[in-house]
Order: C-alpha cells, then structure tokens, then sequence
C-alpha cells in the first residue's frame, strides 16, 4: 500500500454532509509556510485525530478552521462555508493549563459561557441557558462542582469543565487541542464518554493529541501533520509504524511491534 | 460623635470632595475589578504618565479649562497605541509601555518647563487637588462615570471570558482587540477623571488597591466589585473626615489625597488578616 | 447579573450621599454685620501682608495667615483649615502682582463671599528681568522691599478694613498714622545707612531678583541674580553660571548674599568661583517671607532694617 496513504476519494464539489473539508490547503506566517498541503475531510458523527509532533501545525491548523488564520493556498469549508461564517456551530476546546487557576470565576460560570454567543451582545444568559450549561456539565460527571472556584480543580477535571463548556455551545463541529495532555484516567473516561456522546448527536469531532492509543480508541481517521501531511484515512491505515516514522523524523526511536516510541513526547504548552 | 463624623462635611469644598470621592468609588472600584483580571497594573501606571503632555497642552492652550480635553485626548492616544503595539507581537507588553512612558512624560516635562513658574501646576497634576474640585469637575467625573459603567456592564460577560480565555474568546468570534481597545479607553477616563482630584500618582493606587482588597475577600467577580466600591467610598469618607480634624482642630497639614489613599491602603492591610481569623472557604461560590 | 444591579445601587446610594453632603451651606452663608465688640475677621496670604494687617487692624482684627515663613508663595497648596478660614472671612488681603496665582481657585472653593484687598493697588510695578512670558505679564511682586510702596499697602488695607467695619474706622485711622510714621523713619534709616557707603561699592549680587525695588529707591547697582528669574524652581544652566561669575569679577563686587528660604549652596558656589564672600545662612538676606518667629526678620520693619544692616556689613567692611 501506498506510504502517503491518501484519504477517501474526495470529488471536488462539496456533497451536502461533509462537516469540515480542508482542500490543498497552506498556511503562511511571514512567508514561511506552517502547513503545506494538506487534504482532509470530516463527516459528521467522525471523529479524526490530529497527530504529529510539537511545532507540526497542529494549532495552526485548529486556528485556521477557526478562521483566525488565513489560507495562503487552497480552502478550508466548514459545515458549507467559510471558517468565519461558520463559527457559531464550531466550538473549540483548549488545553486546561493555559488558563489561570486564580481567576475568579466559578465552574457553573465557565460552562455558561458556552450560550454567549447565542445569548447576544446586551442580554444575559436566561433560563434555558442555564439549564442547556447545566445538562452539558452533568454530561462530564461534575455537576456536584458547579458551584467551585475553577482553578481547584484537578488539571482533568478542568479539561471536562472546558469540553462541558463546548457542549454547551451545541456545536456541530468540535475542535480540541491535546486534551488529553496530563489527565488522571477517570477525567480521561468522562472526556471520551462526552465525545461519544455528542458523536452520536452527529457533531463532527477533531482533536489534536499525543496519545496514539487514544486516538486508536477514540478515533475514526487520523491525519498525520508534521508541516506536510503524511497520511490521513481510517485509524487503523494511517497510525503506522512506518507513517510514524515518516511523520515524526528523527524523533521516533523504537519499534514494538505496532508502537512507535518517539523521543520527545508531550510538552504541553502551545504559543 | 456627630460633630467628628458629620460637622466636616458641612463646608460646600468638603461636601464636593466627598461627593467626588464617592462618584470615583464608583468608578475606580469597579475599573480595578478588570485591571484584576486583565493585569492592566502597568497598563495604569503608563496612563497616569502620559495623560501629563495633554495636560500641558490643554493648560497652555485653553487654561485651567483646558486640562480636561487635554488629558482626554493624551489617553485616548495612549490607549489606541497601546492596544496597537500590543498587537503586534514584535514588541512585548512591557516594553511596550516602558518606552511609551518615558517618551510621553519626557515630552510634558519639556513643555511644561518651559513656563517660569510651573511646581505649582506640576504638583497639582501628580497629587491632585481634592479640596478644590469644583461643580464642573464633579459633572465631568459623573458623565466619565456614566459612561464607563455603562460600557464595562453591558460588556462585562465578554470582557470577562476575554480574560480568562482569550484563545476561546477569539474562537468564538469576539474581536479580542476591540475588547481591549474598550478596556484600555475605560482605564485612561479613569486616569483622566481622577488625576484632577487626587492627582495621577494616586490614580495608580484606586486603579490597583480596591479590587486586590476584595480578591482577598472573595472569589466572586461581583463581589469583588462592590468591595472595591465599598472600600472606597469608606477610605474617601475616613480620609477626609483625618485630613479635616487634622488641619482644623490640630493645625496639622496632611494632604487629603494621600490620606485616602493611605486609609484604602489600611483597609487593604485589614483585608489581609482576614484568612487568618478564620479559613478561606475556597470552594464556596456561586 | 449581579454586577449591574450593585452598580445601580452604588450609584444611587453615592449620589444620595453626597447630595446630602453638599446641601448643607450653613456653615459659611450668614455674613451679618460686625456686632459691636466682635473682631473683623480677615485672612492674608503673605507673611508681609499678614503683618500689616495686624498692624493697621491692631486687636480690633483676628488676622488668619495663609503661608508661613519661608515656604514658596508661588507653590502655596490650601489646608482644610484655611479653607474654612476663608470661607468665614470678611476681608482678604492679598499681595497682587501675580504673587498668589492660586488663590482665585482657592477663594471660589472656600466660598469666600467677602471683599478682596489687593494690596498692590496705587504701587508702580517695575518690569523685572526675567524673561519668561509669565512674570512679564504680570511685572515684579516684591512691592514691599520700598518702604514707600508699604505705606501704599497699608493705606490700602486701611481702607478696606475702615469699609468693612465702619465702628473701628477711627482705630484703623489711628494705627495707620502710627505705622505710616515708622515706615517713614524706616525709610530714612535705610537711605542714610546705604549713603554711607562708597558709592562704587554699593553693588548688589543676591539670589534671585526679589530686591528691584529695594535697588531702584535706594540707588544700588544690580549686578545678577543666582537664580534669573523669579521663579525659585528654575535651574541655572552651565553658561549662565559663567556669565554670573564673569559678571561679578568684572563689577569688582565684594560679597554674594543668600536668600534665607533658598539653600545657600548654589550661592557658596558661585561665590568660591569668583573669589568674593559669601552671606548666607543666619546673615541671609530675607526676599520672598518674613523670618519665622523669634528670628531677625519676624516683622516687616525688622526685616528690612536687617536687609539693611547685613547687605552694608558685607559691603562695607
């Protein structure tokens, strides 16, 4: 089989249902190219991991289907249109450790910040609001924490506070960034358990992550990102010994039968 | 008892000084909640600094009515470049700001030095004058107020997940420099609004003090607020009620201004015993 | 939200407060006419000033004095204290000539409602040296160095004072008659001292040019301040110090004086370049105030016959 595996035949005219569609798409910054080339798509109800090592373009690909980086060359559609336009129905979930555990805000308030954009500029989340935030906060298993400061959570439980947040939003795509990064394994259960959960609701789900069992559990595609794209298509093609390898360099070391061990895992915080 | 508390405030320079001690509890107690969150500390202080070359030009150009304009125009600048260098991230935040200060204040002091007889205008602008605020400053810190307040509360939901979360906030569609461009301006009317009464050196102490007390007491945004308001409504009262007897019944000469700010500084310490009379519950908010 | 509901609340109770506080006017509005027996209360800037006053108003007046000796008439910041001094006041006297350039801000905060005396009126200001556009507008304040334009002054006060509580007129008449005589004897005192003197030696190099007039009426040469304007802020640059030294070896002068309110080191510097003496500390000159109590020059008269006696000393000797 092929060494760059290709993703799934992609005609050119967009088929009603596609969630997200990247197409030949490169991004620049100062003329220096983040990502070249990479080809992807998204159905709703999948949910594709994003590997590669630190420095691969992962956040800079996440920030371009948010439409706050532009692309240099090729498109990015999402749910039918543009990024910008589409972000209503996309929401993003980052990495607990970025935000300040001090803050002075509460778990129940993180989680309804989820319905502002629905909510408005001048009115205040209603009701309803609060019960969707609700809903969406007992959906990660930390209903009896709403009331808490955020920052006395453990680092997992924040992340579920943070996905809780983004199902609040309703969205029809969801995008997270290594979230799985330092969590305890029940935090990382009632994080998979969500996703499923709004998988089945017909979200469309991408998330960056390290973890190559995870994505192997979780997962229904891959696409392997280090600047170029070294594969993408179902899980089980593209996490390959030899893409690894491909993908990540110098960095892979070993081989256990289909593990790859690489050499510099996980150091968590993004630019 | 009445007489100590109520007979200050009985002359019409202590009522407006009082009065404008209480609008600018307003204000500064609830500007400081989002220079808490948003880490405008140094931000402030730049502001305090670069409002001066307008206060010179507005005082050369159209005399001591001249000062108000002046000093809003200077922050209104101050801030749009401020939010524009920060942007840009070839200059980081700090020294950003460092050579924005130093270049601005440069700028007033060779101004203003060129008339003879300055100490008394350059004294006035870093310590203010709060016993001679008159009936048209009161109206501008009311309308500043006015207009801050309603700002900061219809956007107070954005601009707190702007600062907790920006990535988010980004994410979600907000213009983050919009917000900051709003913040930013709020803070420099602040500055403007106060600096006229307790002079800029004291505006750096209303913008930081009165939230930081009530960080120490709460780890609710509102209630962080109202303390800050509270604590400076009470140290305005307290400090003129000192500052009052002291020159009145003692002959002593203290400044009103510092004596505010003193007394919110001592509430501030207060505030600071607080944990250790009984224990934080830190778990507890709604 | 919680937020907007305590903002309103402040709002309401901060305007409501402070409404009630501001309402109360009682305190400085009743101005009624002297009853007899009671003093005419009266506020004065300047320690000069201040001292006329009580001399024209004898104990007939409660004389409250806003500056203190030396301290700075041009920086003076008002205290709770003498604000309401003010705002109870009848008669404020004032020196004029741009001297007290914050006080209508003062006068208007206090809610002074009485008459301001500006005691300069009838005097003929001389333009003084310094060339920034301020004083220029305004001319030299140190009116009262001429004992000819303190008899103006009090002639002024006494006026003011006669107007304002008419019951006493005859005893402000009579103290002015009386002080106007020692300003007379004053003035001849200094004439005859200063006349002694050679007249090439009659030259005079002080701290800043507080002593116009004091030159001009008693014919002396002036020839440079330490510090060139009237300002006591403004610096001295590298070339003005060496114009000044050039100044004094060329007049020949033999002694440099120091302000009392000023430090004496910049005039000690000046005065070891040029190689001349140096008068300074307990010998200073007084320009800008009175001494404090209890020194040489507590009172007007006092003051300026120890000018006198000091700038002929150094002089002559």
């Amino acid at each position: 089989m092929a060494e760059q595996a290709s993703g799934p035949a992609t005609p050119t005219a967009l088929p009603v249902g596609v969630a997200l569609r990247i197409e030949h798409a490169t991004v620049a910054y100062d003329g220096t190219p983040a990502l070249q080339d990479v080809d992807a798509q998204v159905l709703p109800g999948e949910t594709v991991a994003l590997i590669g090592p630190n420095g691969a373009g992962k956040s800079t690909l996440i920030k371009a289907v948010l439409g706050l980086v532009p692309v240099t060359a090729g498109a990015i559609t999402v749910l039918g249109k543009p990024p910008a336009a589409a972000r209503r129905d996309v929401a993003y979930v980052p990495q607990a450790d970025t935000l300040d555990p001090e803050f002075p805000i509460s778990v129940a308030q993180v989680v309804l910040m989820g319905r502002y954009r629905r909510t408005g500029w001048l009115r205040r989340p209603g009701r309803a609001d609060r019960r969707i935030a609700a809903e969406a906060l007992a959906q990660v298993g930390l209903a009896d924490r709403a009331g808490a400061r955020f920052g006395t959570l453990s680092g997992g439980q924040r992340q579920r506070v943070l996905l809780a947040r983004a199902i609040a939003q309703q969205p029809r795509l969801l995008l997270l960034d290594e979230p799985f990064n330092g969590v305890d394994a029940l935090s990382q259960d009632a994080l998979l358990t969500a996703i499923a959960a709004l998988k089945r609701h017909g979200a469309a789900v991408v998330i960056s992550t390290h973890d190559l069992t995870l994505a192997h559990l979780a997962c229904d595609a891959a696409c392997l990102l280090n600047r170029h794209m070294y594969g993408f298509g179902p899980v089980h093609d593209v996490i390959t010994p030899a893409l690894l390898r491909a993908t990540y360099g110098s960095q892979a070391l070993e081989l256990r039968g289909d593990r790859v061990v690489v050499a510099h895992p996980v150091a968590n915080r993004h630019a | 008892m009445r007489s100590v508390l109520v007979e200050p405030f009985t002359p019409p320079f202590m009522g407006r000084a009082l009065a404008e001690l209480l609008l600018l509890a307003l204000l500064a107690g609830v500007v400081s909640t989002f220079v808490l969150i948003r880490r405008l500390g140094f931000v402030a202080d730049t502001m305090t600094h670069t409002v001066f070359p307008g206060v010179v030009v507005g005082f050369l150009a159209g005399g001591a009515g001249g000062v108000f304009p002046g000093a809003l125009v200077a922050a209104a600048v101050t801030a749009v470049l401020l939010t524009l260098l920060t942007r840009s991230r070839r200059v980081t935040d700090d020294t950003a700001l460092a050579v924005l200060l130093a270049a601005m204040f440069g700028v007033g002091v060779v101004l203003v030095s060129r008339r003879s007889s300055y100490s008394a205008d350059l004294t006035a602008f870093l310590f203010g004058r709060l016993l001679a605020v008159t009936p048209t400053q009161l109206a501008q810190t009311a309308a500043v107020t006015g207009v801050v307040l309603l700002t900061l509360g219809l956007l107070a939901k954005e601009l707190r997940l702007r600062a907790f979360d920006p990535q988010t906030a980004a994410a979600m569609g907000y213009r983050v420099w919009l917000l900051d461009l709003l913040l930013n301006l709020s803070v420099a009317l602040v500055v403007v609004a106060a600096a006229q009464s307790v002079g800029t050196i004291l505006v750096v102490a209303l913008l930081v003090v009165p939230a930081a007390t009530g960080r120490l007491l709460s780890d609710r945004l509102a209630v962080i607020a109202a303390v800050g308001v509270l604590a400076v409504a009470g140290a305005g009262y307290a400090g003129l009620v000192v500052s009052y007897h002291a020159s009145v019944t003692y002959g002593l000469r203290l400044a009103s201004g510092g004596t505010v700010v003193l007394a919110l500084v001592a509430l501030y310490l207060l505030a600071l015993l607080v944990p250790l009379v009984r224990r934080r519950p830190s778990d507890v908010v709604a | 939200m919680k937020l907007r509901t305590l903002a309103v609340a402040a709002a309401l109770t901060g305007l409501a407060a402070g409404l009630a506080a501001c309402g109360d006017d009682a305190g400085t509005t009743a101005q009624p006419a002297n009853a007899a027996g009671a003093r005419l209360a009266v506020v004065a800037t300047t320690t000069q000033v201040a001292d006329f006053a009580r001399n024209i108003g004898g104990d007939r007046v409660a004389v409250t004095q806003l500056i203190k000796p030396n301290i700075d008439p041009h920086d003076y910041e008002p205290t709770p204290a003498d604000l309401t001094a003010i705002g109870a006041a009848k008669v404020l006297v004032k020196n004029g000539v741009g001297l007290e350039g914050w006080l209508d801000a003062t006068i208007s905060s206090a809610g002074f409602k009485g008459t301001t005396v500006d005691a300069s009126t009838g005097v003929k200001i001389r333009q003084g040296e310094g060339d920034e556009a301020d004083e220029a507008d305004h001319g030299d304040p140190h009116i009262w160095h001429d004992p000819r334009n303190a008899k103006l002054m009090v002639q002024t006060i006494e006026k003011a004072f006669s107007a304002a509580a008419p019951a006493d007129a005859a005893t402000f008449a009579e103290h002015l008659a009386d002080y106007s005589a020692k300003l007379d004897q004053l003035d001849a005192d200094i004439a005859a001292k200063i006349g002694k003197l050679p007249a090439g030696d009659r030259k005079l190099v002080t701290n800043h040019d507080a002593f116009g007039y004091y030159i001009d009426r008693y014919q002396l040469q002036f020839v440079g301040s330490i510090i060139p304007s009237f300002d006591t802020s403004a610096e001295l640059s590298a070339k003005d110090v060496d114009d000044i030294v050039a100044k004094i070896k060329q007049s020949g002068t033999k002694a440099v004086f120091s302000e009392s309110s000023l430090p004496p080191k910049t005039a000690e510097a000046i005065a070891r370049q040029a190689g001349v003496r140096v008068v300074a500390g307990e010998d200073a000159l007084y320009g800008d105030t009175l001494g404090p109590e209890g020194s040489a020059g507590d009172t007007y008269l006092k003051m300026e016959a120890h000018n006198t006696d000091t700038i002929v000393k150094a002089l002559g000797g």
